[in-house]
């Protein structure tokens, strides 16, 4: 039996003052899948994240989650609200508030102007807090300004957000961008012990990295806007395409 | 003595009807008699004589020259009365000196003389006159107010004056009016043939000014003369539709010019706030700079001016410079308030906006204390009151073009406009300083990796959208006052025509500022009220945003923010 | 972030409720401290709370408006048309209209008018008319992300075309000359010392709600987020929250709070004019807050105290020149003190300890570090 299909996106077209960053997409997620994605720059990979949370609108082509909300209907709050978090390329993170209270914003829960004017935080819900804080190392630093934490601690912080959110679907943008190689290695494990409670889309360079938390799992390649081609890491790996975008034409090796 | 009044010249003619005090009627022949004639001292002749400028002397025993004992004769008195209250006297009908036998020139006192007085039918044959020679006057354009004056009075006594005009008139402009002036007095008239014929006239040529006339007519003649009423009321249906299309190109005419002032008012902010992203509250001080520059190129090309900064005051000698030579000083006046406005932006941009790059709203509120400051310079220099800058003479006169109003000033702000704007873009695309210009707005950092010394590039950069800001005020000095608080004025405007334009399009700003200029004077004629035609521009402006929240063209790109 | 009241600043609080409700006005009435004084000080303490209500907006929301002026007139105006037909038949023309009214040629009280003649309606329009003009404008401006300095100017401009109306005559608002010649204020004579020392001790206590009212908000959750907006907007949205929706609240909210500061104000310095509602009236409270030390209630407060008593004295001892000391004032804190004068105990804390742990030279504070607002 087929999985129920989290994510579908069919025919997206995305363009900025010309140039073509999004063409003619097509990409299907099951539930509970952990997708890797990568792509020489340019590729359009973060323009394809914009497109699921809302923050640029397709030019044509739609995107269903769980095959019944279209998302290109809503805005970015909405997309969230129906499921979808989202870890930036760079980290984003609340630099005045403490780790603290950058979790207690993203914990899930009431988002409303009226529901948070009288809002106090439960037990469990500062219990959670701490475990995450654990998960991510960063218990030392629970009331540090997130402004003075390290990249990689920021890092490390704004996957802890995206747990805190407990989103069915988390996007995840470069997230060893700039860590060292142990760093790497524990956020790979980070989001392999994720996969199957979530679904999780990871977008990345490192292919160490990406070789680590692919094992078994499905790596889609977009080159100039579309899906080049889908498969283990080992079979993307050693698809003449692929090589083909990412070390050019030269390399190529004849095809026997 | 009478007799030979067709071959006098008009100045005889007067100075014998002076004379003839006890012959009210002789005199109001005489005077009238010069009717149609176009002799340039007629009107001056007679005006002397309605305010009593004339006396009758009467020859003593001896006589003057010419004259026996006991004859009159007209007189002028000359302006060098002297401790005798005397003064020279002379001819009224040669303008030679009076003299008395023996050659001397007369000086009489004044009181002793008859002063020569006017009447009431006397001064109406007068005006007739008058008329009459205006209407014959060599300038056509005083030719024609005069023909429009008399249509407009509606008085048909004249009506025999401008029959015989018309057929002599060469002038085509004046020929019209004489037209329509003749189809007006027409409209009093007894006959109704000759109203409708009037009537139909004043339709046929759309004249403007029957309007009031037709509706009084058509309102007079409504019960009693039907036909001319129904004339009447077509004629100036006719009228009105054509004045609702001259008021249409006037108000697309007037927003024409007034979205040049916005354009030249905003385009130096297009350029320090489109392109390099500094939000500069000065920009008004540096239009004002401007301005006071060419108030001072103005003062020193004429009598020079006196200053009292701060207590400290001396003089600037002028050129005294006079005619054409004084008249081009706002060629001079140009590039001055562009170089004053310009130094006065570099100063600013290294004082206090190099510190504040990538923090516009900080750089909002440092530049909104440079405003106070330099509004207060300007105050204690040049004084709290408004000063004026008088137009070169070209700057003032008009065209009427299909009875639309064209004045030379407007004509030449949107002209003025056209040029800063083509200049502008020229500067920009066409040289390597607008090549470097746009590298170092559009990626800083790469334009550095590549040698560009960026530093240089945006102190000029926004010397240059300053120097814009001080040709906005030479202009804007031609058209109304200057005061140290002139920028205030158009801050507001400016702003919003470049975030209506579209941040960082050039192209966008012309756009915005034509379409709130037309949209503003559109609401101003549809409303009758300037205040509320603004306030709604505001409204529109909040209102257009909503559509279009980056302004009507927006430079795409990928990730802006985190 | 403080969490909570620390028992200094509760003490503080207490002590300024102290002098402002009591000491003060009972120094007042025993002839120790002048009227005149006591009305400055009224003065200063509305726009203390105009300052507060810019802060809410600038420093806690990155919301740079400049249209709290607009918003401050409106509860004078509001106020003040109250007052207008409290005069009755005290005014020059012995007339039961306003005077202006009787100037332009009006024989009965114009219908938007009547209504006013209650004091309780004037009280629910000093809260109404701002608050819904900044809902409509603050629902389109916020719905369609108007951020930044393009939030500045279209507040400006909003700012400029409500003065632009209200110097209109047939506004029916006075025009020109607005509302003044004020008379009772609840069948009390405006003119007492008495009532104007009533008036202080209002303005104190509104001060004082204001304060701890906001000081409460900026503790809740609703401030983390409110502070979250200022910070990095895109992030809030990714995180659920519908940021327009949060700040529009809070330009509803600071709108009201300057309204109030409004109302209190012209009773006391009896006129309320167009010119009260400029562009450059709503610049100056921003001086103010920049002047204190945005990002913290006690800093508005603070500078619209220190830079109104600055102006007071500079416009007597330099007319000519006291525009050049705001200007200047306000160009050297924007670059060398960003944090305002709230931040000076803290700058100079962190210099000693430098000094004393080494002798390198101290370096100077980095202004990127305190314009965390400024997100693009």
């Amino acid at each position: 039996m087929r999985k129920p299909l989290l994510l579908a996106a069919e025919g997206l077209n995305k363009s900025f003052a010309g140039f073509h960053a999004i063409r003619n997409l097509n990409f299907y997620m099951e539930e509970g899948e952990l997708r890797t994605v990568i792509g020489p720059n340019g590729a359009g990979k973060s323009t394809f994240l914009d497109l699921i949370t809302g923050r640029t609108r397709p030019d044509s082509g739609t995107l269903f989650w769980k095959d019944e909300t279209d998302l290109t209907r809503l805005n970015e709050y909405q997309i969230f609200r129906a499921g979808i978090g989202r870890k930036f390329q760079t980290p984003t993170v609340y630099i005045d508030h403490t780790v603290f209270e950058n979790l207690l914003l993203s914990l899930e829960g009431a988002r409303g102007v009226w529901a948070n004017l009288f809002h106090r935080p439960t037990k469990t819900q500062i219990d959670r807090i701490h475990e995450i804080l654990g998960l991510i190392q960063l218990s030392a630093k629970a009331d540090t300004k997130a402004g003075a934490l390290a990249h990689g601690q920021k890092q490390w912080l704004e996957i802890g957000m995206l747990l805190a959110q407990n989103a069915k679907l988390l996007l995840v943008d470069e997230p060893a961008a700039g860590l060292t190689d142990e760093e790497t290695h524990r956020t790979g494990e980070l989001l392999l012990s994720l996969a199957g409670r979530h679904s999780i889309i990871v977008i990345e360079h490192d292919m160490v990295f990406v070789r680590q938390i692919s094992l078994g799992r499905k790596v889609t390649v977009l080159h100039q806007g579309s899906v080049l081609c889908e498969g283990s890491a080992d079979e993307v790996q050693n698809d003449e395409r692929v090589i083909e975008v990412y070390l050019g034409r030269k390399h190529v090796r004849p095809v026997n | 003595m009478a007799t030979a009044a067709h071959a006098e010249s008009p100045r005889e003619t007067v100075a014998h009807a002076v004379v003839l005090t006890d012959n009210a009627d002789e005199q109001r022949r005489l005077v009238s008699g010069l009717a149609g004639n176009s002799d340039p001292d007629i009107p001056r002749l007679l005006n002397l004589w309605k305010e009593s400028g004339f006396f009758i002397a009467t020859a003593p025993a001896g006589g003057w020259q010419g004259l026996a004992e006991g004859a009159k004769v007209a007189v002028t008195l000359g302006d060098d009365k002297d401790a005798d209250d005397k003064q020279a006297a002379s001819v009224l009908a040669t303008g030679a000196p009076l003299r008395d036998p023996a050659g001397q020139p007369v000086r009489l006192v004044a009181t002793d003389l008859d002063n020569a007085d006017t009447d009431f039918d006397l001064r109406l044959a007068m005006k007739t006159v008058l008329d009459l020679a205006a209407v014959t006057a060599a300038d056509p354009v005083q030719r024609r107010q005069v023909v429009e004056q008399i249509g407009l009075a509606q008085d048909p006594a004249k009506l025999p004056v401008l029959r015989e005009r018309v057929k002599v008139e060469t002038d085509a402009h004046v020929q019209q009016a004489l037209r329509v002036a003749i189809a007006l007095l027409e409209l009093r008239s007894e006959d109704a043939a000759t109203q409708i014929a009037a009537t139909n006239t004043l339709g046929a040529v759309r004249a403007l000014s029957a309007r009031d006339a037709l509706t009084t007519l058509a309102r007079e003649t409504e019960t009693t003369r039907p036909q001319v009423a129904r004339a009447a009321q077509a004629a100036g249906k006719a009228i009105e539709t054509h004045l609702q299309v001259v008021n249409f190109f006037g108000t697309l005419f007037r927003g024409l010019s007034l979205a040049s002032v916005l354009l030249v008012v905003a385009i130096g902010l297009a350029i320090t706030f489109g392109l390099m992203g500094i939000i500069n509250m000065a920009h008004g001080e540096l239009i004002a700079i401007g301005a006071y520059t060419t108030y001072l190129v103005q003062n020193l090309f004429g009598n020079g001016m006196a200053l009292s900064p701060f207590g400290w005051s001396f003089r600037l000698p002028g050129l005294n410079a006079g005619g054409w030579f004084y008249e081009s000083y706002f060629l001079f006046a140009l590039p001055l308030s562009f170089l004053s406005a310009a130094l006065a932006g570099v100063l600013l941009e290294r004082c206090v906006i190099r510190f504040l790059y990538r923090r516009p709203l900080e750089s909002l509120l440092a530049t909104w204390g440079v405003s106070l400051v330099l509004q207060q310079l300007l105050r204690s220099v040049f004084g709290a009151n408004n000063v004026q800058v008088y137009s070169p003479s070209w700057l003032s006169g008009h065209w009427t073009v299909f009875d639309v109003l064209l004045g030379w000033n407007r004509v030449f702000v949107i002209a003025f406009a056209v040029a800063i704007i083509a200049g502008t873009w020229a500067l920009l695309t066409k040289t390597p300083f607008g090549l470097l210009i746009r590298a170092v707005t559009q990626n800083r950092a790469m334009a550095a990796c590549m040698g560009v010394r960026t530093e240089r590039v945006n102190v000029l950069t926004f010397a240059f959208g300053s120097g814009l800001a001080g040709l906005a005020g030479a202009f804007l000095a031609q058209i109304g006052n200057v005061g140290p608080s002139l920028g205030q004025n158009y801050i507001v405007d400016s702003f919003m025509t470049v975030v209506v334009g579209g941040v960082g399009n050039l192209f966008g700003t012309v756009i915005s500022a034509l379409g709130i200029g037309v949209t503003d004077q559109g609401l101003q004629q549809i409303l009758g009220n300037p205040v509320l035609g603004k306030i709604l521009v505001l409204c529109a402006i909040i209102l257009f945003l909503q559509w279009k929240p980056a302004g009507l063209f927006v430079t795409r790109s990928r990730n802006l923010e985190g | 972030m403080r969490r909570n009241f620390s028992r200094s600043e509760l003490i503080a609080v207490g002590v300024i409720a102290l002098l402002g409700l009591i000491v003060l006005p009972a120094l007042n009435s025993a002839g120790l401290i002048s009227n005149f004084a006591i009305n400055l000080w009224g003065k200063y303490l509305c726009y203390a709370v105009l300052a507060i209500s810019v802060d809410l907006l600038w420093g806690y929301t990155g919301l740079l408006s400049l249209g709290q002026a607009l918003f401050f007139s409106l509860g004078g105006y509001m106020l003040g048309m109250h007052l207008m037909l409290m005069i009755g038949k005290l005014g020059q023309y012995k007339s039961d209209l306003p005077d202006f009214m009787v100037f332009l040629g009006y024989t009965s009280l114009p219908t938007f008018w009547q209504p006013f003649r209650s004091f309780l309606f004037a009280a629910l329009m000093i809260l109404a008319v701002p608050g819904l003009l900044s809902g409509v404008f603050g629902y389109l401006a916020f719905r369609s992300r108007i951020k930044g300095v393009y939030f500045s100017i279209l507040t400006q401009a909003l700012t400029y075309a409500g003065s632009l109306m209200f110097f209109r005559n047939d506004l029916l608002m006075g025009g020109n000359n607005g509302f003044t010649d004020f008379k009772l204020l609840l069948g009390l004579d405006l003119r007492t010392p008495g009532v104007q020392r009533g008036l202080f001790i209002a303005t104190v206590a509104l001060l004082l709600l204001v304060y701890l009212g906001c000081r409460w908000l900026t503790m809740t959750k609703f401030g983390l987020v409110q502070r979250a907006v200022r910070d990095s907007e895109t992030r809030v949205l990714f995180s659920g929250y519908a940021a327009a929706n949060y700040k529009l609240f809070i330009f509803v909210l600071a709108a009201i709070i300057a309204s109030l500061g409004g109302a209190l104000y012209v009773p006391q310095v009896g006129i309320i004019n167009p010119s009260e509602m400029t562009p450059d009236k709503s610049l100056e409270a921003v001086v103010w807050c920049a002047v204190g030390g945005r990002g913290t209630l006690f800093g508005p407060v603070l500078g619209a105290i220190s830079v109104n008593a600055l102006k007071s004295w500079a416009t007597r001892a330099y007319p000519d020149s006291w525009l050049i000391i705001l200007g200047g004032l306000f160009i050297l804190v924007v670059l060398f003190l960003p944090g305002g004068i709230a931040s000076v105990p803290g700058l100079l804390a962190r210099t000693m300890r430098r000094r004393k742990k080494s002798d390198e030279p101290i370096a100077a504070v980095p202004a990127t570090a305190v314009s965390a607002a400024t997100e693009a």
